[in-house]
C-alpha cells in the first residue's frame, strides 16, 4: 500500500498554497492530490515522494498532519478501465471512501488512489481480480 | 516554609491587627482624601463610627471609577514628594488608573510579595526569571522585589521575544518562571517548535502565575507542558490594590491565602452590596490597611470568588480566597443566559482533541445573540474522514451545551492560527455593541 499525507487545512484564501510551498521549499514532489469544497475547513490528501519527511516539515511548520495506507490501482489508459475495478469493490461488498488520481506520470500507466472501508480485504480482492496494486 | 509570622496567628490576634490598622486608616482617609469624607459625610459616618470589623460593612465602596474621576493623585492620602514610585494600570478603557507607594509601601508591598513567592516553593536558591512586561504594570516589578527580596536570582526578561527568552532560560538555568498562565502556556509551546523539551531540557522547577485568573485545566496543561513535578501556583492582586502580593496559592493548592493582616477581604452580592456569609460565592472586595499613599477602602474587585476560613494544612492561618470563576464584568450576557468565558474554557480545556487557545466571538443575527467559539484542532488520528472532525465539533458543542444552556458554533481552526497574548489574554470579541 502507498502512504497518504492528510493535511487539516482551514478554508480561507491561501490555505493550500502555505502547505505547497513548504514542500517546494524542502524539494518534496507531488505525486497526487485531492481536496474538496467544505464550508470552513478542509482536509487535503496528498501522496509524495518523501512521506516521511513531509509530515516532519509540515508538522514542524504547525500543520496537523497525518500518514495513513491507501491504495494505488494502476489501470490501463481506455474507457471502462475505472468501471471494471469498481465492480470488483462493489461485487465484494466493499464501500470507497474516496478516491483520486495522479498527476503526470511520465508515459507510465495512471494510477487511481482509493481508500476503502477495509483496506486489506480491498487489497487482496484487487489483487485476486488481476488488478495491478502498487505496493 | 512560612516567610511571615503573621501567617500563623491565630484569629483573634489577627482580627486584633486588622481592627487596629482599620481604624488608624479610616481616620487617616477621612482627614486626608477629600473624596473619601465627601462619600463618608454623605451617609453620616464619622472615623469614630468604626469599633469594630463588623461596622466595615457600614463604609462605603470603592470602585474603578473613584480613580478615574481623580486621576491622577485625587484619592493619594500623602503629599506627592512622599512617593517613592508611582504605576498605573493599562487603562484598556478610559484614563489608567494611577497608583503610588511611599518608601513604607514598598516596604510593605515587598513583603507581601516574598511570602507569596515563599507560598509557591520559591526559595533564595531559585534563578528567577520575570516575564511580565517591564514598565507601569505592577505585576513585573512586584514580584522582581519580592524575589529578590527572598534572595532569589532575578532575571528582567520582560515579556515578548520568546526565542529569546528560552535561551536565558537555558543558559541560565532558570528554576522559576513568573508570567501569565497564557504567555507559560505560548514559551512552552514555542520551545517545543524549537526541539527543545521544557521537562528535560529546561530546570523551570517552578510557575508563580498571575496576572489573569489560571483555571485547573489549564493548572493541568501546565504540568503536560513542564513537567508534572512543577510547582504551578497563582497569585492574586490588582494594582489598586497594591499590585500583586494580596494572596496566593500555598503548594496544597486550595485555594490563595490573603495576606490578612495587611487586607481585609470581604464577599458582597454584585447586586444588592450586601456582604454574604463565609464560604458563599460572591463579588470580591478589599480594604487595604497597611498603605500610606493609597489607602483604598472596600474596593470592589468585580472578581467572583469565596472565602474559606479552615485552617490550611501548609500551616497557615489565613482566609484563603477560591480561586476567581469569573469577574462580573465579563460576564456575557447571551440570549439572557449569564455566561462566564472561564465556564467555556473549563469545557474547552478537557477536550483533548484540541489546544488549550480558544476565541469567543458574541455577535447579533436577525435579533439574536450568536456565539461562536473558535477552537485550534491539534489531533491527527481525525484526519481519516470528514466524519470525525464533524463529529469532534458536535461534541464539544454538546458539552458546552450542558455547561452553559446554549447553543455555540465551533469552529476549528489551524494550530497556533489563533492570537497569543503575553499579558492578559483577550479572548472574547463582543461584536454586538460595535
Amino acid at each position: 500500500m502507498l502512504k497518504q499525507i492528510s493535511v487539516f487545512v482551514e478554508n480561507e484564501v491561501g490555505s493550500l498554497g502555505r502547505v505547497t510551498g513548504v514542500l517546494r521549499r524542502e524539494g518534496i514532489n507531488l505525486r497526487a492530490i485531492a481536496s474538496y469544497d467544505t464550508p470552513e475547513f478542509g482536509i487535503l490528501r496528498m501522496v509524495v515522494d518523501a512521506p516521511e519527511q513531509c509530515k516532519e516539515v509540515l508538522t514542524r511548520e504547525g500543520f496537523v498532519v497525518k500518514i495513513s495506507e491507501v491504495l494505488a490501482v494502476e489501470l490501463v489508459d481506455r474507457p471502462g478501465e475505472l468501471d471494471r475495478v469498481l465492480h470488483v469493490i462493489a461485487d465484494a461488498e466493499l464501500t470507497v471512501n474516496y478516491i483520486y488520481s495522479f498527476v503526470i506520470r511520465n508515459e507510465k500507466s495512471p494510477l487511481m488512489v482509493m481508500h476503502l472501508d477495509d483496506m486489506e480485504k480491498a487489497d487482496r480482492i484487487l489483487k485476486e481480480s488481476g488488478i495491478a496494486v502498487i505496493d | 516554609m512560612i516567610w511571615a509570622k503573621e501567617e500563623t496567628l491565630s484569629r483573634r490576634e489577627i482580627e486584633e491587627i486588622q481592627l487596629a490598622k482599620l481604624k488608624a486608616t479610616v481616620a487617616r482617609v477621612y482627614e486626608k482624601v477629600p473624596a473619601y469624607r465627601a462619600k463618608m459625610d454623605e451617609i453620616g459616618m464619622k472615623p469614630e463610627h468604626v469599633q469594630s470589623l463588623a461596622d466595615l460593612k457600614k463604609l462605603p465602596f470603592t470602585v474603578k471609577k473613584d480613580f478615574r474621576d481623580n486621576y491622577p493623585f485625587g484619592l493619594f492620602a500623602v503629599p506627592k514628594e512622599e512617593l517613592v514610585r508611582i504605576h498605573a494600570s493599562s487603562g484598556t478603557t478610559g484614563k489608567p488608573t494611577v497608583v503610588g507607594y511611599t518608601r513604607n509601601d514598598m516596604k510593605m508591598w515587598t513583603e507581601n510579595v516574598t511570602r507569596i513567592a515563599v507560598m509557591g516553593g520559591a526559595t533564595e536558591k531559585d534563578v528567577a526569571q520575570i516575564c511580565f512586561g517591564y514598565g507601569m504594570f505592577t505585576g513585573a516589578l512586584g514580584l522582581h522585589f519580592g524575589l529578590e527580596n527572598l534572595g532569589a536570582t532575578v532575571c528582567p526578561t520582560s515579556s515578548g521575544n520568546t526565542q529569546k527568552q528560552l535561551m536565558y532560560m537555558k543558559d541560565f538555568g532558570t528554576t522559576l518562571l513568573v508570567a501569565t498562565p497564557s504567555y507559560a502556556l505560548h514559551i512552552g509551546e514555542v520551545a517545543k517548535e524549537m526541539g527543545i523539551d521544557p521537562k528535560k531540557d529546561l530546570k523551570v522547577k517552578i510557575g508563580l502565575f498571575g496576572g489573569e485568573g489560571m483555571t485547573e485545566p489549564m493548572r493541568q496543561e501546565m504540568y503536560k507542558l513542564w513537567g508534572e513535578d512543577m510547582k504551578v501556583t497563582q497569585n492574586y492582586g490588582m494594582s489598586e490594590l497594591i499590585g500583586p502580593g494580596v494572596s496566593g496559592e500555598c503548594l496544597e493548592l486550595c485555594g490563595m491565602h490573603v495576606n490578612e493582616d495587611h487586607f481585609i477581604p470581604e464577599i458582597i452580592d454584585p447586586v444588592t452590596g450586601e456582604v454574604l456569609p463565609p464560604g458563599e460565592k460572591g463579588e470580591l472586595v478589599i480594604t487595604c490597611l497597611s498603605k500610606e499613599a493609597l489607602p483604598v477602602i472596600r474596593y470592589r474587585t468585580k472578581d467572583i470568588s469565596r472565602l474559606m476560613y479552615e485552617p490550611c494544612k501548609c500551616g497557615r492561618t489565613t482566609v484563603r480566597m477560591e480561586n476567581l470563576s469569573g469577574r462580573s464584568d465579563d460576564m456575557l450576557i447571551i440570549r439572557g443566559v449569564n455566561v462566564f468565558p472561564t465556564q467555556i474554557e473549563e469545557v474547552l480545556l478537557g477536550v483533548p482533541e484540541i489546544g488549550p487557545h480558544y476565541e469567543i466571538i458574541v455577535d447579533r443575527k436577525n435579533h439574536l445573540d450568536t456565539m461562536e467559539i473558535k477552537v485550534e484542532f491539534t489531533d491527527d488520528t481525525l484526519l481519516d474522514s470528514y466524519a470525525k472532525l464533524g463529529a469532534l465539533e458536535k461534541s464539544i458543542k454538546s458539552r458546552l451545551k450542558v455547561v452553559l444552556g446554549l447553543d455555540a458554533a465551533i469552529k476549528l481552526v489551524a494550530p497556533r492560527s489563533l492570537q497569543r497574548f503575553e499579558g492578559k489574554a483577550k479572548r472574547v470579541t463582543d461584536l454586538r455593541n460595535m
